[in-house]
């Protein structure tokens, strides 16, 4: 079998596409992965303020708390760019470091997400009790599952670096798995803006929003 | 401070300086008030680099001070009831940016392979395609009803 592979700054690059295969490959997944996203999105929008019993998106959505939790996912995008940086210059504390922030931040997301599920099914909120529900939970869990995944593969990424098996020579394990990890914060920022800001809004009442008063 | 130096300071040590010259005579380059800072601003990206026209870390830095600020701005958006009218269009530019940013910036689709950005692109409008159809169809066939 020919070797139509060239080295270039620690990246394997395909000679017949002149990119690197892993690369290329992780955005063909991203890609059909927007589609898969799309699809359940516009599942939510549709049945959107079609629920025929409650409870309601103004009676259990709480955004502030989701704020927090939107908040941390972005800056978990920005450790994983400064960990792939350092990496690169071979600056291993460092990379380690912000390596270690991004899981923390990224189990610190699934923590609010946990902590948001249970609440909602104290209030009466199932995946079963109505489409709200249904679509809501279905869209949000699936995106968990996206984080969680994204948890473990960063797990096995900084014990490789501890090991040594992960160093700047090889950094485009690091930069495939940030790859993921962002397109799973840049969907998270439509499913926010969607499920949260907007549908949140839906019915409320000329009083105002129901955590702030007057509902 | 080096970065601060680089954007600011006019010729070394004054933040501005109003420039001196004869009535007839043209102006040289950077001789107003604000010294080189508009010719320099020009390439802040470089500036912010690392220095070898790379992202660097302040780079990230101020991309994910950008997100952060049009995420509060959301949450902002949202609290007041006179802007709610506005809600979803808001929303939904909002969402356009910070989805730019990151892919543009954090993802590096603005630097990389243009095959890369060909792929995401193109996914994202079917993506985008099947969302339009669906909720048309749901609209007036009445999904969910």
């Amino acid at each position: 079998m020919s070797t139509d592979v060239t080295i270039q700054h620690g990246e394997e690059i395909n000679n017949s596409t002149g990119v690197s295969a892993k690369k290329l490959l992780m955005w063909v997944f991203l890609g059909s992965d927007v589609m898969f996203f799309g699809t359940f999105i516009a599942t939510f929008m549709a049945y959107r303020n079609k629920s025929l019993v409650g409870p309601y998106p103004e009676d259990t959505l709480n955004i502030p708390i989701t704020s927090v939790s939107t908040f941390v996912l972005l800056m978990s995008s920005l450790g994983i760019v400064l960990a792939l940086h350092y990496l690169k210059e071979a600056r291993m504390g460092l990379a380690k470091f912000w390596l270690l922030m991004v899981i923390i931040m990224g189990i610190g997301f699934i923590g609010f997400q946990v902590y948001e599920f249970a609440h909602f099914a104290n209030m009466g909120m199932t995946p079963q009790v109505n489409l709200f529900g249904s679509t809501f939970f279905t869209l949000t869990s699936l995106h968990g599952a996206h984080v969680s995944l994204g948890i473990l593969w960063l797990i096995f990424l900084l014990i490789n670096e501890y090991r040594g098996n992960l160093n700047s020579e090889n950094a485009i394990d690091l930069e495939i798995a940030g790859l993921y990890w962002h397109f799973v914060d840049i969907v998270w920022i439509v499913i926010f803006a969607l499920l949260y800001l907007i549908t949140a809004n839906d019915g409320v009442p000329p009083g105002g929003i129901p955590w702030i008063g007057g509902h | 401070m080096s970065l601060l130096k680089d954007l600011f300071f006019y010729q070394g040590n004054k933040w501005w300086k109003i420039p001196k010259t004869d009535e007839l005579s043209e102006n040289p380059k950077n001789e107003h008030p604000f010294g080189g800072f508009i010719e320099k601003s020009k390439n802040i990206w470089l500036i912010l680099s690392s220095g070898k026209g790379h992202a660097g870390p302040i780079y990230y830095w101020v991309i994910a001070t950008i997100l952060g600020i049009i995420t509060m701005i959301e949450v902002w958006w949202f609290t007041v009831p006179e802007l709610l009218y506005m809600l979803v269009p808001a929303m939904l530019i909002f969402s356009i940016l910070k989805f730019g940013l990151v892919v543009a910036f954090f993802m590096h689709l603005r630097f990389d392979h243009k095959m890369f950005s060909t792929i995401f692109v193109t996914c994202m409008v079917v993506g985008i395609l099947f969302f339009t159809v669906f909720l048309l169809l749901s609209a007036f066939h009445g999904l969910g009803q």
